[in-house]
């Protein structure tokens, strides 16, 4: 325990953006339990799945409990899987030609990899924003509203207030309250992005997934992203793959750390950050490889 | 590579550019710019007042009164045209003469018996009449001066009788007077010749039986059968070619013994020296102007008025109509059938054989000849497809824009397919992963998103269809027709009309201008349409942009 603190201690100056990060303060455990009474969220579990593009591996033998409202982040190296498993999730996947599973992928109890599901279900229950912000080139209210319309929202059955709680929650509805008639497209990198949460939370998910939402904004857009997910945490179920270890330490309660697409250590993030139980996670997570 | 070597390239490969544009430029202007300069002849040039005249009653346009009024004017100064000929025409004209003698002859034999007159009475007077009359066509026969005079002289001896005085028979004295002071004045050894070279001069001045004159039929006399002809010169450059031919004629002369016969030009007048048409030849060279009172005209209406007399006249409206029926048809069969196709191309075809074949046949249909497509179209659609719906196996505006569709498939189907790659991945996924299907993704997403690729395809489309004649030679095309009334009619279109009036030789020689216009209104006709769709393109592409 000493020699592994004292590890830490030295370990600590590098990490010590992780360290001001967890000073932050997250809803407190009463209110959390209080929370996840109401909650709809769904948990995700895999068991032992893997995930093959051809002959190549993509991850082999995942078998991890995602626990509802909350944020779980997957950190990682590059191509250790951890955007394919998040994929899998909800079977974008699919428009891979040439993939093969093994194994068990439960959202909510139901296997996502079943022969009679309902994709269409599936992929509204379960939201998805991308690496790269993807708006539609239509305007920001057809963008959000898009998601709604597919479920058989009209206009005047309350398609404009899904809208507008969908921009609220995503921290976005005073920016552009005045024209939502604009295109998407000519919002900025942060808006954008924000717009595509607005979109996949229009749907009313359980399950937000996203892919290194903010690897491609700048600092003060990913800020506000951050607290966006912040504000979502205890009325989603969030995964969060991230490169950035400040932003997973700052943003998630539990991480899992995959390598070479085998998960090695999921954990909640303050023992993953200061007290890996793993040598690969420690070596990691103190920046001796990655 | 040394750089200096390089620097030298890159200025050779720059220069090289440049001056291709040019050179396009270049091309383009010397391809262009006499088509587009004659054609301009069609819509903008000095119109006469046959011309304003020809345009209200044939077609109802301008103002009665002014044209009227024109109208008087011009023949104010005509008159003395009219006078001069008859005139001439008195001494020379023996077959009319004679004809107008025996026209007397018959009325006065009417008139006697109107009158009533006893038998024998009627006998007499007859002969007598029948006598005279035969005198005086020998005395228009007569080529010799004395014979006239003597023919004459016999005639004259009866004027004073009083059977004839008051009757029909004073013209015949009238006629005589006349004729012996015309024939004074004319040599009349040379009146065949006259007779013909005036023939020639009537034809230019007045109308000939195939193309018309300079200043039309006179006023009075039968109109001709054909519309072309019952009206002088329309234009002020044909009135100029038809008074060059009314000045001069034109003659194959050898100069020098052995060598080819040269053509030459010489002065009518010279031909009629000293006698009483000389004049006329002056009088039209100098009063031309206010005989015909030519004016700049902007016929615009040459895009809408149909055309009159096989083209000679009028404008090219119905063939706007057919050009612009058959395109828009055509692009509405062949945008939705390229469009799916493209889609099943991109989304659903995976890699194998059959795929692989489709597409080489739809390459291979981009180079077949287009008069293949139209055999094609008139076997399977005139023949075969229409009749099957129990349509009439004719040619109509159905089966020719199918005909153009099939033709212009291969091009819409590629350009579609590469609009629909170029649509970003992250549009589809993001579309999926909102639990969208894959048609509607594709519908509500992929295709809005594809849409400015797709409309170069229509353009390029466009552009084919609008100046193909081959396919509708034998699926829609006519030279002459009305406008139709419905896609099962045949149509004239911009295409087969240049085409029918570059072959038929009917008037491509009168009108040049008229090919020229309708040449002109082609390609006219294609770049608006490319602007539109561009302009279209364009918007579609801003608004995706977000601007």
């Amino acid at each position: 325990m000493l020699i592994s603190a004292s590890k830490t201690i030295e370990a600590d100056t590098r990490i010590i953006g992780v360290e001001h990060a967890m000073a932050k303060p997250s809803a407190s455990v009463k209110e959390r339990q209080q929370d996840s009474a109401k909650c709809i969220c769904a948990a995700i579990e895999a068991e032992d799945f893997s995930f093959f593009y051809g002959s190549t591996v993509g991850v082999k033998n995942i078998s991890l409990q995602i626990y509802p409202c909350m944020v779980t982040a997957i950190i990682g190296p590059s191509g250790c899987g951890k955007s394919t498993f998040l994929r899998s999730i909800n079977r974008i996947n699919d428009l891979i030609p040439n993939t093969r599973i093994q194994g068990k992928l439960l959202v909510n109890g139901q296997d996502v990899y079943e022969k009679n599901i309902n994709l269409v279900n599936l992929r509204q229950q379960v939201g998805m924003v991308f690496q790269k912000p993807n708006p539609f080139p239509k305007s920001i209210f057809d963008n959000v509203a898009y998601g709604p319309r597919l479920q058989g929202a009209k206009k005047r059955f309350g398609l404009q207030q899904i809208v507008e709680e969908s921009l609220k929650a995503a921290a976005l509805w005073d920016e552009v309250k005045d024209d939502l008639k604009k295109s998407a497209l000519a919002l900025s990198g942060g808006q954008q992005q924000r717009l595509c949460i607005a979109r996949a939370l229009a749907t009313k998910p359980s399950v937000l997934l996203m892919d290194e939402p903010c690897s491609a904004l700048d600092p003060i857009a990913t800020g506000k992203i951050e607290d966006l997910i912040d504000q979502l945490r205890s009325d989603y179920t969030i995964v969060i793959v991230t490169h950035n270890m400040q932003q997973a330490a700052r943003v998630s309660e539990r991480t899992a750390f995959f390598c070479l697409g085998e998960m090695v250590e999921y954990d909640h993030t303050a023992r993953i950050f200061k007290n890996p139980a793993k040598k690969q996670t420690e070596d990691y997570v103190t920046g001796r490889f990655g | 590579m040394k750089i200096a070597v390089r620097n030298v390239f890159d200025k050779v490969f720059t220069g090289l550019t440049r001056a291709s544009i040019v050179l396009l430029v270049l091309v383009l202007a010397v391809v262009l710019g006499p088509i587009l300069y004659r054609g301009s002849s069609a819509v903008v040039f000095r119109g006469t007042v046959e011309f304003r005249r020809m345009q209200f009653a044939v077609f109802g346009h301008g103002d009665e009164q002014q044209i009227q009024s024109e109208v008087q004017q011009a023949r104010a100064v005509r008159e003395r045209v009219y006078e001069i000929v008859d005139e001439f025409k008195k001494g020379i004209d023996a077959s009319a003469l004679t004809e107008r003698a025996r026209k007397i002859h018959r009325d006065f034999g009417q008139e006697l018996r109107y009158r009533q007159t006893p038998h024998e009475q009627y006998a007499e007077l007859r002969s007598l009449s029948r006598d005279i009359r035969d005198r005086l066509e020998a005395a228009f026969e007569a080529s010799d001066k004395a014979q006239v005079d003597e023919s004459i002289k016999y005639v004259m001896q009866y004027r004073q009788d009083e059977r004839l005085r008051d009757t029909i028979a004073a013209e015949y004295f009238q006629m005589a007077g006349d004729f012996q002071r015309a024939a004074a004045r004319v040599d009349l050894a040379k009146r065949a010749e006259y007779a013909e070279q005036l023939k020639d001069v009537e034809d230019i001045l007045f109308c000939a039986d195939d193309r018309p004159g300079l200043l039309g039929p006179r006023p009075g006399e039968l109109q001709p059968a054909l519309v072309m002809n019952q009206y002088g010169a329309t234009r002020w450059d044909q009135a100029k070619a038809l008074l060059d031919r009314f000045l001069w004629e034109e003659k194959w002369v050898e100069q020098e013994k052995g060598k080819p016969l040269v053509k030459v030009k010489v002065e009518r007048a010279k031909i009629f020296e000293g006698t009483e048409l000389e004049p006329l030849f002056a009088y039209v060279r100098d009063n031309v102007r206010e005989m015909l009172r030519p004016r700049w005209t902007f016929y615009w209406r040459y895009f809408f008025d149909d055309s009159a007399s096989g083209h000679y006249f009028g404008g090219v409206g119905p063939e706007i109509i057919g050009t612009l029926l058959l395109t828009l048809l055509s692009m509405l069969f062949v945008i939705p059938l390229g469009v799916v196709s493209a889609a099943y191309l991109v989304e659903c075809a995976s890699e194998n054989m059959v795929v692989r074949i489709i597409r080489m046949c739809i390459n291979t249909l981009a180079g077949v000849p287009s008069i293949v497509f139209g055999l094609f179209g008139m076997a399977f659609f005139v023949l075969f497809l229409i009749p099957l719906f129990d349509g009439p196996s004719k040619p109509c505006i159905l089966a020719g824009s199918m005909t153009l569709a099939v033709l212009t498939l291969p091009v819409m189907i590629r350009s579609s397919e590469e609009a629909i790659r170029t649509v970003p991945q992250e549009y589809k996924e993001g579309s999926l992963a909102l639990g969208a299907s894959r048609f509607r993704t594709f519908v509500a997403v992929t295709l809005p998103a594809a849409l400015p690729g797709i409309l170069t395809g229509v353009i390029l489309s466009l552009s084919r269809v609008a100046g193909e004649t081959a396919p509708i030679l034998f699926t829609a095309g006519v030279a002459l027709g009305p406008v139709p009334d419905s896609v099962l009619d045949t149509t004239r279109t911009l295409s087969y009309g240049s085409w029918d009036i570059a072959v038929g030789n009917r008037i491509s020689a009168l009108v040049p201008h008229k090919q020229y216009g309708m040449v002109v209104t082609l390609v006219l006709l294609v770049l608006c349409l490319n602007g539109l769709a561009i302009v279209l393109r364009s918007r579609v592409f801003r608004k995706l942009k977000g601007q």
